[in-house]
């Protein structure tokens, strides 16, 4: 504790929050109830662990991901980052200024006008009225209100609303920035405009806790990455390792409703390389499929390779005609275009001319495999999701 | 090399798995405890100065925007209960108010009670009005009930504004001894502030203290000295009725000095500004106590 930690430093030691497990009203009446309960010896209320025993140490500068599925306590967490919740037990220190990315339309004056908001929501977030009136350009244009800002704010889009709460936090240069799930909201445009500005703070040397469900786009901006699952840190690793861990076992859960009862399944799948076994960078691939069922008719075979569960880097079909035994086919790509690393083969099969669709094997995750071959160059700073093809290329001065 | 089994998973995760066991419950010693450290506590509230004359600020501007009286209501609404008291209080029961005129009497005492009722109606529900604001951004939460009293003060001000006017229509001037006014008005803003902190944070952990407030404000309007002197209250009640009302001295004393150029009574007054401090301490700390779960209840 009397270390002094250089500003930016995030710390967490054995932390741990619970919440009442029932609570969905607070009347009078039900505190009354619950002391009669308590008095009679009963237990008083039943309490959950949201987080715990969280560990953890991030250095100033680091852009972290924290990753996890719906109540794993990454929300609780930032919240407890942020100073608005306090923990049940353990240290939390966070050195220097905070700043939440966050959406704060809920303290919008709508009588207001968005000049007067934006002055508003700087005072809530910490900011000196001058400091706000020296970034008040920036905020306008970010929030792309132009015209608009001398306009009562009840008169705004709902899009305009938001992004102008969001663009006075987004102009807060804070020590460490908490970003929770900014990108569920606003269109395309503003989302990239959002992420552009986290990776101008992470180059500035700000410390930065991305919170998102948008896996690629915490990868594109963190290098590290905390998977939290049921309130405990399952993975803290670099952010590929994490996202890994946490994609193979969404898949795993996905997997677990198995597809059973579909007209067709996929026997045997071989994946190599020619002549020699590995799979190679800028090499041969083939890929050789052995797909069985009753099913007598034409139908398109797709197939994908992924990093993980939700971005295909690419997909191919064909057409194939189905004759009610088993049907044996290869697929031959001259040059694969993939870097060194881990990856997932896709495969589905659909019946052609039906408007249902007609789904005879669904889309699901075959295997993985690992291609050899050149480490892609490191990114810029602020780039960490690399574009995940390999292109040949050389270089001339 | 034949397919790829999924079987490699495995490798993964014993890689990077959790490295210690996590204990079933947290240590004992490193549960957290509200610890208050008043020079830090008052460096964070004057750091937030800002925030508090920004919120104060939006509250006006929002109302000057959305009535047409705008303002004037600060001053209708004090104005429309001293017409009624002076016709149902002077006219119908006939209260001794020395030589001061009775509408200048009742309205000293409307401007005390006026500020009360505002801080103490909007104070005790900034904080629940801005539940969503309060889980996302983090301030000293007492700021919320500062601000609505802040508000509440420039009605005051615009209140005494119109006494000024009012001394002039009656033709008196007020007491040199005016100046005591300054020591009962921090006595006010004390209690004020105190009543409000409770209320507020009151209001976040039990919704039904919002229906508390109009009962509140009813019955205190005739439980406070307003429409009356204090004398009507019994001798040896007033000290226990002061040190429960320190308004009720607040506003005597108020009279004594702007009216009848008299000192404030030193004993009641310094038992209502014992109470007042109580009231402001124990206020300010069960809120900083129950300030820490806000987020967990919103």
């Amino acid at each position: 504790m009397s270390r002094e930690y250089p500003l930016g430093t995030i710390r967490t030691e054995q932390v741990w929050k619970r919440f009442k497990a029932d609570q969905q009203r607070m009347l009078l009446r039900d505190k009354v109830e619950q002391a009669v309960r308590r008095l009679r010896g009963g237990r008083g209320e039943d309490w959950r662990w949201a987080l715990r025993d969280v560990n953890l140490h991030i250095e100033p500068g680091e852009a972290v991901g924290l990753i996890g599925s719906n109540g794993s306590g990454k929300s609780t967490l930032l919240k407890m980052l942020t100073r608005v919740m306090y923990p049940y037990a353990g240290v939390i220190d966070v050195r220097g200024r905070i700043g939440a990315l966050i959406e704060i339309r809920a303290g919008i004056h709508p009588d207001l006008t968005g000049r007067e908001n934006i002055y508003l929501f700087g005072a809530l977030l910490g900011l000196k009225r001058r400091e706000v009136a020296a970034r008040f350009d920036d905020i306008v244009e970010f929030a792309r209100l132009g015209g608009a800002i001398d306009r009562q704010v009840k008169f705004y889009s709902s899009g305009m609303q938001m992004r102008l709460g969001f663009a006075v936090a987004a102009y807060l240069e804070p020590h460490v920035l908490l970003v929770d799930e900014v990108l569920a909201v606003g269109d395309a445009v503003f989302q990239q405009r959002c992420l552009d500005r986290m990776r101008e703070v992470a180059e500035q040397g700000t410390t930065i806790v991305f919170v998102s469900h948008d896996l690629p786009a915490v990868q594109s901006i963190c290098r590290r990455g905390i998977w939290l699952e049921q309130g405990t840190v399952r993975v803290d690793a670099g952010i590929r390792d994490a996202l890994a861990g946490y994609r193979d076992s969404i898949e795993a859960q996905s997997e677990a409703g198995a597809r059973a009862g579909e007209p067709l399944e996929l026997l045997k799948y071989e994946i190599r390389g020619e002549g020699r076994e590995n799979l190679t960078t800028d090499e041969p691939m083939t890929v050789e499929l052995t797909v069985g069922g009753d099913y007598r008719g034409d139908a398109t075979l797709h197939l994908g390779v992924s990093e993980g569960t939700s971005s295909p880097i690419f997909q191919l079909s064909h057409e194939i005609r189905l004759g009610g035994g088993d049907h044996q086919l290869a697929c031959v790509i001259p040059r694969l275009p993939l870097p060194r690393g881990r990856y997932t083969l896709w495969a589905g099969v659909y019946s052609i001319g039906r408007t249902d669709g007609g789904t005879l094997m669904s889309w699901h995750s075959v295997g993985q495999f690992d291609v050899f071959g050149p480490v892609l160059d490191t990114p810029p700073r602020a780039v960490v999701l690399a574009a995940p093809v390999f292109v040949p290329h050389q270089w001339e001065e | 090399m034949g397919g790829q089994r999924a079987g490699v998973v495995e490798e993964r995760e014993s890689r990077v798995g959790a490295d210690r066991p996590v204990p079933d419950g947290p240590p004992p010693d490193l549960v957290f405890r509200r610890r208050l450290r008043p020079v830090q506590v008052a460096h964070e509230l004057w750091g937030a100065r800002e925030l508090v004359r920004a919120l104060a600020e939006r509250d006006l501007r929002a109302r000057y925007k959305q009535a047409v009286l705008g303002f004037a209501w600060a001053v209708l609404t004090p104005l429309a209960l001293c017409a009624i008291f002076t016709l149902v209080f002077h006219r119908a029961v006939k209260i001794d108010t020395g030589n001061a005129p009775y509408t200048l009497f009742a309205y000293v005492g409307l401007i005390v009670w006026q500020f009360f009722s505002n801080t103490m109606n909007q104070g005790a529900l900034s904080l629940a009005n801005n539940l969503s604001l309060l889980n996302k951004v983090y301030c000293p939460r007492e700021v919320f009930p500062l601000a609505t009293m802040l508000v509440a003060t420039v009605d005051m001000v615009i209140g005494i504004g119109v006494l000024g006017l009012m001394f002039l229509v009656f033709w008196t001037a007020p007491a040199a001894t005016f100046l005591w006014a300054l020591p009962l008005l921090a006595i006010q803003f004390a209690f004020t502030y105190g009543v409000a902190l409770v209320l507020s944070v009151a209001v976040v952990y039990l919704r039904d203290v919002r229906h508390l407030l109009p009962i509140i404000t009813q019955m205190g309007v005739f439980a406070t000295p307003v429409a009356y002197p204090l004398a009507k209250i019994p001798q040896r009640m007033q000290e226990v009725y002061v040190g429960l009302n320190p308004l009720g001295a607040v506003i005597e004393g108020y009279r004594k000095a702007l009216l009848f150029g008299e000192a404030p009574d030193a004993a009641l007054t310094s038992i209502a500004a014992v109470s007042s401090v109580v009231f402001l301490v124990g206020g300010y700390l069960l809120f900083k106590k129950l300030e820490t779960g806000i987020a967990d209840v919103a």
